[in-house]
């Protein structure tokens, strides 16, 4: 083999944790080359996706305000909102599956568990699609100007009731999880800090059906305040400044990329190259840092894949495209059974991570959702490959540094039955745990 | 709001709790199994939490109808006088309450008032982590029953869990308490199970999450048939309600749906001595009243169906329930018809144990502690009498040294009539 051990386990990692895994055949070429063109490629985001060029951006009307309760049009307007929702969905999973190069992606995909917000709330598709096209554009870019963006992201306002946030009756909530869950993190302000941000985030208005925000200076608070030891009349956009300036938000968008694409479960080191990287608040040169670190080939550094993650490396593997997949409630179906559907975390905290996925409950119905998936393949990949390579060349297939004795027992006994071959290999623990 | 569940939210703030990463997951059939092979001893006394995520409005669910405050301070978060539920001259249950109000008419329920711990944290996270560690001045990553299933015999059936994702409270340093994913398990057969045996084979020398993704399809295996016939048979009945009414079937909610399969494995003798259940949606930031309405009518109507189905089995006078939220709300309104994160909060015990009426203080609403309810008693004066009188076991091991005690069980917990 012309690659070391090492090579094999930092080559998966790179594909599963800042990809959404290998194409059939990416894998095996990559092996062939110096590693550090495979990380080069995986790591850059391109100015275009070939792959992606394709698919069209989903076209959502904008369906208005809700009619009353008992009016005819409610019926309608309640299966509009349903068929916007599952185009949306389908769109985004279809990208993730479609994209040659994965990253901006994956990124958005982390933004949105960070900016977690959800569709059962802000009710609006169309709503949902502007917050996402927020946070693509803003994927790779600066965190500064993200963080602004999505202080006047209207679904982000909605979710946590910034138009109800006046001067007359200011609402904390944005205000708190701005600090605590988006920017710097709990422990690092005070509560008269929350209550003084929340002033400065008075004002902003919502047209909930489209997401549009705009001010209103009648309900702005303008009095002065004071957050984190500065006085000033604050604006969304200065308190933004001011918090992404703090030293506490390196370490806390430092250690949310540690847990999300190095490890789940073991607290970051100091050492972690992409907090010094995020000084500049940059996000591309903070994820190629860590990418490029050491911990990338420290086997004790784990993550488990999110049920999307694991749905959309199977399509990729499969050869599979979500919007294709009939009848289309089902992927969703299986997803929301798993515990994950894109639009739709459980909290503003965003999804779990690590053991949480692995309980007998997911496990079975990862293997129904399996056994669905491969019923719409071809295995054009297995098939091909003669029966004697079957379990090494699917290590390739796959994107897997290695078969565990126990998996390759399991691999060995459905060798000529493609199928069963494949159910063993996507839900076994080398695949659903990205080691 | 309505729709934002705080069950699972504990699993990822990232380190400061241990979020049972290791806690196994165990089946029905394990549990009627070890119902039939090892069952609860008679007359054992056993506890049900209901953990209500999002921090409930303790002043609209106990609440002072007579104090002035209470309708000037949140005038569109406030309820009608006439629709309360009056429990003396000057606290009522919320309107949705009816059911725990007949229960506290039985002398079943306790009230215990002004509940938190010192400084108080309005993070739900942080919030909820010192709940259920029991440690809110040290972060620490075991939780308060985990700490006293560490000093018992290794039975993964003592705690159990209803979901799939296992509460911080049940994770102790070296046992845990088991998850029981709710309802549609369908078990693997033929090939398929054979394959899921194989998949789920122990390792040599294998990391601890992959062990974990074997360990849960190995749960999976262990599934059989025989558990078919509890699951299928219906929950115990209900004799105080008519079992056509629509109005009773309740069903379709998730905390009704958990605590019917809590009385179905208590009724199979399972050996379990605490059982977790959960309900999300407290955090009503805005358009209060309504959405905190429908919340707590489906605690009231799942405890006292739950209760009802008690009646029908031995071991209607060993159960005891604790209904419990991260913190409480600000008194006054937030101008969005809802509240902010605020204090403390009432717990409710309920069950044929308890000797119904308050205890602690009720905080005033008018002399403020930084703008927030006092905290009049420490959630930890709870956990040590529920662990001396409930569990039947020195409190120390997981509570420290805590001299505070709460005097609501009757003396005997388990033989009475």
């Amino acid at each position: 083999m012309a690659q070391n051990a090492n090579n094999r386990l930092e080559l998966a990692r790179l594909h599963h944790r800042f990809g959404f895994g290998p194409k059939p055949g990416e894998f095996e070429k990559d092996l062939l080359a110096p590693i550090t063109l495979a990380k080069s490629r995986i790591l850059t985001n391109p100015q275009s996706d070939l792959a992606l060029s394709s698919l069209a951006d989903p076209v959502l009307a904008d369906l208005g305000n809700r009619p009353k309760a008992d009016s005819p049009e409610i019926v309608k307007f309640g299966q509009d909102l349903r068929a916007q929702n599952l185009q949306l969905t389908l769109w985004w999973l279809d990208r993730m599956v479609l994209a040659d190069n994965c990253l901006a992606e994956k990124m958005t995909w982390f933004w949105h568990g960070h900016w977690a917000t959800s569709i059962k709330k802000v009710n609006y598709p169309l709503s949902m699609y502007r917050q996402n096209q927020t946070l693509r554009i803003n994927a790779l870019g600066n965190f500064r100007k993200m963080t602004k963006e999505m202080v006047n992201d209207g679904a982000l306002q909605v979710w946590l009731d910034g138009p109800s946030n006046t001067f007359n009756a200011p609402n904390e909530n944005l205000a708190r999880e701005l600090m605590e869950l988006f920017t710097i993190g709990v422990n690092n302000y005070t509560e008269e800090d929350v209550k003084a941000a929340s002033r400065a985030l008075t004002g902003y208005q919502v047209v909930r059906s489209t997401g549009q925000v705009f001010i209103n200076q009648r309900r702005r608070d303008l009095n002065p305040v004071t957050i984190l030891g500065t006085t000033n009349t604050f604006s969304g956009d200065s308190l933004t400044d001011l918090l992404v300036d703090r030293v506490e938000c390196q370490n806390f968008i430092a250690e949310r990329i540690w847990f999300r694409f190095i490890s789940s479960t073991l607290p970051m080191p100091k050492n972690f190259a992409a907090k010094a990287a995020f000084a500049s608040r940059e996000i591309s040169p903070t994820i190629q840092a860590a990418a490029d670190s050491s911990h990338l080939s420290n086997p004790s550094y784990e993550l488990v894949k999110s049920p999307v993650e694991w749905f959309v490396s199977v399509c990729r593997a499969l050869e599979l495209i979500p919007s294709q997949l009939q009848p289309a409630t089902r992927t969703l179906n299986y997803l929301e059974k798993l515990g994950q559907v894109p639009f739709d975390p459980p909290t503003v905290g965003g999804w779990p991570a690590g053991a949480a996925w692995l309980t007998s409950a997911t496990s079975l119905h990862r293997l129904e959702f399996a056994n669905w998936l491969i019923g719409k393949s071809r295995l054009a990949t297995l098939r091909d490959t003669p029966a004697e390579q079957k379990i090494t060349k699917s290590l390739n297939w796959l994107g897997i540094n290695k078969w565990s004795d126990r998996t390759k027992v399991a691999l060995t006994e459905a060798i000529n039955h493609p199928p069963q071959f494949t159910l063993s290999a996507i839900c076994s623990p080398e695949y659903v745990v990205n080691a | 709001m309505y729709t934002v569940t705080r069950r699972k939210f504990l699993q990822y703030t990232g380190g400061s709790i241990a979020t049972g990463l290791l806690s196994q997951i165990i089946s029905f059939d394990e549990i009627a199994n070890a119902g039939l092979i090892n069952p609860l001893p008679a007359n054992t006394p056993i506890l049900v939490v209901v953990t209500l995520y999002g921090g409930n409005d303790g002043i609209n669910t106990v609440i002072p109808y007579t104090d002035s405050t209470y309708y000037s301070a949140r005038p569109e978060v406030s309820y009608k006088q006439e629709s309360m539920l009056p429990l003396d001259a000057e606290l009522a249950l919320n309107p949705a309450m009816g059911g725990i109000k007949s229960l506290w008419d039985q002398n079943k329920v306790a009230i215990i008032r002004g509940v938190g711990y010192p400084n108080p944290d309005y993070s739900h996270f942080s919030s909820m982590a010192k709940w259920q560690t029991g440690s809110p001045e040290r972060n620490i990553n075991t939780g308060w029953i985990g700490r006293w299933l560490d000093t018992q015999a290794d039975n993964p059936m003592l705690a159990i869990s209803l979901g799939s994702v296992l509460p911080p409270f049940l994770a102790g340093a070296k046992k845990s308490g088991s998850a029981l994913p709710l309802g549609g398990l369908v078990v693997p057969a033929g090939n398929l199970a054979y394959q899921c045996n194989q998949l789920s084979k122990p390792q040599r020398g294998e990391s601890k999450l992959m062990a974990a993704a074997a360990t849960s399809m190995r749960s999976l295996c262990n599934l059989s048939e025989t558990i078919q016939p509890i699951l299928r048979k219906p929950a115990p009945t209900d004799p105080d309600l008519p079992t056509i009414n629509g109005g009773n079937a309740g069903g379709d909610n998730n905390l009704a749906q958990q605590l019917d399969i809590v009385a179905k494995l208590i009724a199979s003798d399972s050996p379990t001595k605490i059982w977790s259940a959960s309900l999300g949606g407290f955090d009503t930031h805005a358009d209060e009243a309504n959405a905190q309405a429908t919340l707590l009518g489906v605690l009231s109507t799942s405890i006292s169906r739950f209760m009802n189905q008690l009646k029908n089995t031995t071991r209607a006078n060993d159960v005891t329930i604790m209904v419990y939220s991260e913190f409480g709300r600000r008194v006054a309104a937030n101008g969005s018809q809802g509240t902010d994160h605020g204090t403390s909060a009432p717990v409710f015990l309920i069950g044929n144990s308890i000797k119904g009426g308050y205890y602690g203080d009720q905080p005033s609403l008018k002399n403020l502690i930084k703008g927030d309810l006092a905290v009049t008693t420490d959630f930890r004066d709870i956990y040590a009498s529920i662990i001396e009188g409930i569990l039947k076991t020195p409190a120390e091991k997981s509570l420290g040294k805590w001299s505070g005690r709460i005097n609501f069980l009757k003396s005997s917990t388990s033989s009475l009539g």
